[in-house]
């Protein structure tokens, strides 16, 4: 291609005809989770589209934590997050919930409310659980504070890509990079420089 | 970076009275009590229809954005710059990816995005089928077209869907760097050398008229959006944005020193509101139906793009995948 | 201390790192996957952030400032591998050069934690989460594209074959060798590439690809001492065009 971006003018031409997109060209997608600071709750981010969980989790420390703080970030298939009904108004998405006993073995499951629409849904803590139903009520005994949630997810342990220990170590630079912070580029001084010469010209 | 534009031109409000009346004064009531709308909840065809065309057009925007100044990656002066640069246009590859989740939500696979996008079945900015001839061209985008952007992201921010406003909120974040360090390099160029002053106001003349054209036609001429403000789908009228812009910015770079090629340009003192010259709205139109001067380069790089990378994702494709919705 | 050793070293060091940083970010907005677009950039951009940290050491020891050591130089006077300034070609390649030198860098940083010069043990410490990062992603991908389809392994293995002679190229020893590991600044290039043969074949054993047979292969060398091949100057030339408007002024 004849560009004025040396990066295009050097791209290989390719002949083949514009074909559509087979359904997952862009694979399936993954829930991203980030825990901003030590001590604050993991929030929900947004997502990522990968081939699997490992590569979801590669791309994700990229996508949602290269610009703003984070100490640590996981990832679930979105079909494995099991989630409420949403609800709206004085209505709790807890309310419908019904409170069932199960046994079988239990896992761990990761409980997500979103406490105001609009919001990320984030973190209230972990629950024993033998199925995605049961980690539910057990959700609603222990978290359900009476305050309005309008929607509860639940996402088995074993369904998670987490940071592991020594992983905590890739955001160590992160609040070095300066050059994507607006603070490192204070033109003030140099503007006020300017004017004065301009005053006096 | 997305100013509006184009977007909402010939909506037919015929279908609603095909919805079901108690759930569409719901979800209206809804609204106007400022509650946000998310995924699952029930919402008219149209509100649909016409969130996915502006979420997928601010996203489309964001990739081709990237282009323009994508352009000067190689180029950038010194550390600093290069830096800089990098790290912005990789945001807005970033505000695409956001962007792309957002429209998923309401159930449009991002594979028939990336198709209607290539195929010139969807729009994008107008603003970036033209072409960055130098340097301060790169400098102009980063400081006026972001700030201009912002203006327009920062009302949208307050719309009613809930995982357009939380890509938004994030955007705006992310984009204040943006502005800070394209107001810096403009700064640098403008108490450069003579050299570097003159390579700036040849680029603000350039740029003037499509970022004039970048908040879209003027309120006198543009389609019927009273629905759609209702909604809180669209936040603010063509005009309102760009007179908003114009009262941020024109001050600013008038301190510069520099001229806007537009000699009708100045505020009303009794309206408040700016007067310019009208935009030549038929220029408009045959740059976003594909005849502006890089319209074609623009999808044939997303093109090639996507044909070289098809390797990769045909290699990855998992038998057991599934496609389905992503949550929020 | 021998500044001339030392200096030699954090030259080729800082010069890798831009030329690859520079490479890689031609990607930007190209790349096969929005993700991995946005990933490959925060790569370049720690890249060219890496060199001019070491460009900032080498101030100290009486050089030039980075701008005008990054951005006046011509080819002949960047001591970079050859490796790092071969056009990107397609993603194959780029993922195979990423994989190959980011290995390499990832143990030269990490044997750079106990140099005697303090200051480069430091940004080494300081920069090891990036590295595992770098070395994470492209062990991940090597692992993916290796072992899926035909088309992938062959892509894979025929840019492995074709890097591996620059790869090996890395290693070119510096007139200093002797120096630097008697002085305890850096064990030295030979020690580096038994380490980095021992990673890159973990990690191909773990594929459907096949690990040249290094011994048999020449390695590129002369980017250490200036001589390159012809794609440097042409990236120089592109890499300081709005600088040389006017290298005085401030931009």
């Amino acid at each position: 291609m004849n560009s004025l971006d040396p990066r295009v003018s050097r791209l290989p031409q390719i002949q083949e005809p514009v074909s559509l997109k087979a359904p997952l060209d862009q694979f399936g997608t993954f829930e991203v989770f980030v825990q901003p600071k030590e001590g604050k709750p993991f929030q929900h981010e947004g997502i990522v589209h990968a081939p699997d969980i490992e590569l979801a989790w590669v791309l994700a420390k990229e996508t949602f934590t290269r610009r703003f703080t984070c100490t640590s970030l996981y990832v679930a298939d979105t079909r494995d997050v099991y989630v409420s009904p949403l609800t709206e108004g004085e209505s709790n998405a807890y309310d419908p919930i019904p409170e069932t006993r199960e046994s079988g073995i239990k896992k761990t499951y990761e409980i997500y409310h979103l406490a105001k629409r609009g919001r990320q849904h984030v973190h209230a803590g972990t629950v024993q659980a033998a199925t995605p139903q049961h980690a539910m009520t057990e959700a609603k005994l222990q978290f359900n504070t009476g305050k309005t949630v309008y929607n509860v997810w639940a996402i088995a342990n074993d369904a998670i890509r987490f940071t592991t220990p020594e992983e905590k170590e890739l955001w160590l630079t992160l609040s070095e990079k300066k050059f994507r912070d607006a603070s490192d580029y204070k033109g003030g001084d140099k503007l006020k420089e300017f004017l004065e010469r301009k005053l006096i010209s | 970076m997305y100013g509006g534009g184009n977007t909402f031109e010939g909506i037919k409000t015929d279908s609603l009275s095909q919805e079901d009346p108690v759930k569409l004064a719901a979800f209206e009531a809804r609204i106007a009590r400022g509650e946000k709308i998310e995924p699952t909840d029930w919402m008219p065809q149209l509100y649909r229809k016409q969130l996915i065309r502006m979420i997928e057009q601010h996203a489309h925007s964001e990739i081709i954005g990237a282009l323009p100044e994508g352009t000067w990656i190689t180029r950038a002066p010194g550390f600093k710059r290069k830096m800089a640069l990098m790290a912005k246009v990789q945001d807005e590859v970033g505000h695409a990816q956001l962007l792309y989740s957002a429209a998923e939500t309401l159930g449009k696979s991002r594979e028939q995005m990336i198709d209607d996008l290539i195929n010139g079945k969807s729009k994008y900015s107008n603003v970036f089928n033209y072409p960055t001839f130098t340097w301060a061209d790169c400098c102009f985008i980063s400081w006026l077209v972001d700030a201009g952007a912002i203006v327009n992201q920062l009302a949208n921010a307050k719309g009613s869907y809930g995982p357009y406003c939380r890509a938004l909120e994030r955007i705006c974040a992310e984009e204040s760097f943006h502005l800070k360090y394209g107001h810096h390099c403009v700064i640098y160029l403008a108490s450069g050398t003579a050299k570097q002053r003159q390579m700036f106001q040849e680029a603000l003349n350039r740029w003037w008229p499509p970022m004039m054209h970048f908040f879209g036609p003027s309120d006198k001429i543009s389609a019927h959006t009273e629905v759609l403000m209702r909604w809180k789908v669209k936040m603010g009228t063509n005009d309102e944005m760009r007179n908003q812009f114009l009262d941020m910015y024109v001050p600013k770079i008038w301190e510069l020193g520099f001229t806007i090629p537009d000699p009708n340009l100045k505020k009303n003192t009794e309206t408040g509101k700016w007067e310019y010259t009208e935009p030549d709205w038929e220029e408009f139109k045959r740059v976003i139906n594909g005849n502006g001067p890089c319209n074609k380069e623009r999808l044939e790089v997303r093109r090639v793009a996507e044909a070289r990378g098809r390797w990769v994702r045909e290699a990855l494709k998992s038998p057991k995948a599934a496609y389905v919705t992503p949550l929020a | 201390m021998n500044n001339l050793a030392l200096k030699e070293l954090l030259y080729k060091m800082a010069d890798d790192q831009l030329i690859l940083g520079h490479r890689n970010s031609e990607w930007t907005g190209f790349g096969p996957l929005l993700e991995e677009d946005i990933a490959f950039s925060s790569m370049a951009q720690d890249k060219v952030g890496q060199s001019l940290a070491l460009y900032t050491l080498l101030q100290t020891l009486g050089e030039s400032d980075p701008d005008t050591i990054a951005f006046t130089r011509n080819a002949s006077r960047f001591h970079n591998c050859i490796l790092v300034e071969l056009p990107n070609q397609e993603y194959d390649f780029s993922l195979i050069r990423h994989f190959l030198f980011d290995t390499a860098e990832a143990l030269r940083f990490e044997a750079l934690t106990n140099s005697a010069y303090e200051p480069l043990a430091q940004l080494a410490r300081k920069i090891r989460g990036e590295l595992r990062y770098h070395t994470l992603h492209a062990n991940t991908w090597m692992k993916q594209l290796g072992s899926a389809t035909e088309e992938s392994i062959t892509r894979l293995q025929k840019s492995l074959e074709a890097a591996f002679p620059y790869a090996l190229g890395i290693f070119e020893t510096s007139p200093y060798e002797a120096e630097l590991i008697d002085q305890k600044i850096f064990a030295g290039e030979a020690a580096l590439k038994e380490k980095w043969l021992a990673r890159i074949e973990s990690v191909i054993h773990q594929t459907q690809l096949q690990l040249p047979d290094w011994k048999t292969l020449t390695p590129v060398y002369g980017g250490r001492e200036g001589k390159h091949s012809e794609h440097l100057q042409p990236l120089l030339d592109e890499m300081s065009e709005v600088f040389r408007i006017d290298p005085t002024a401030e931009w």
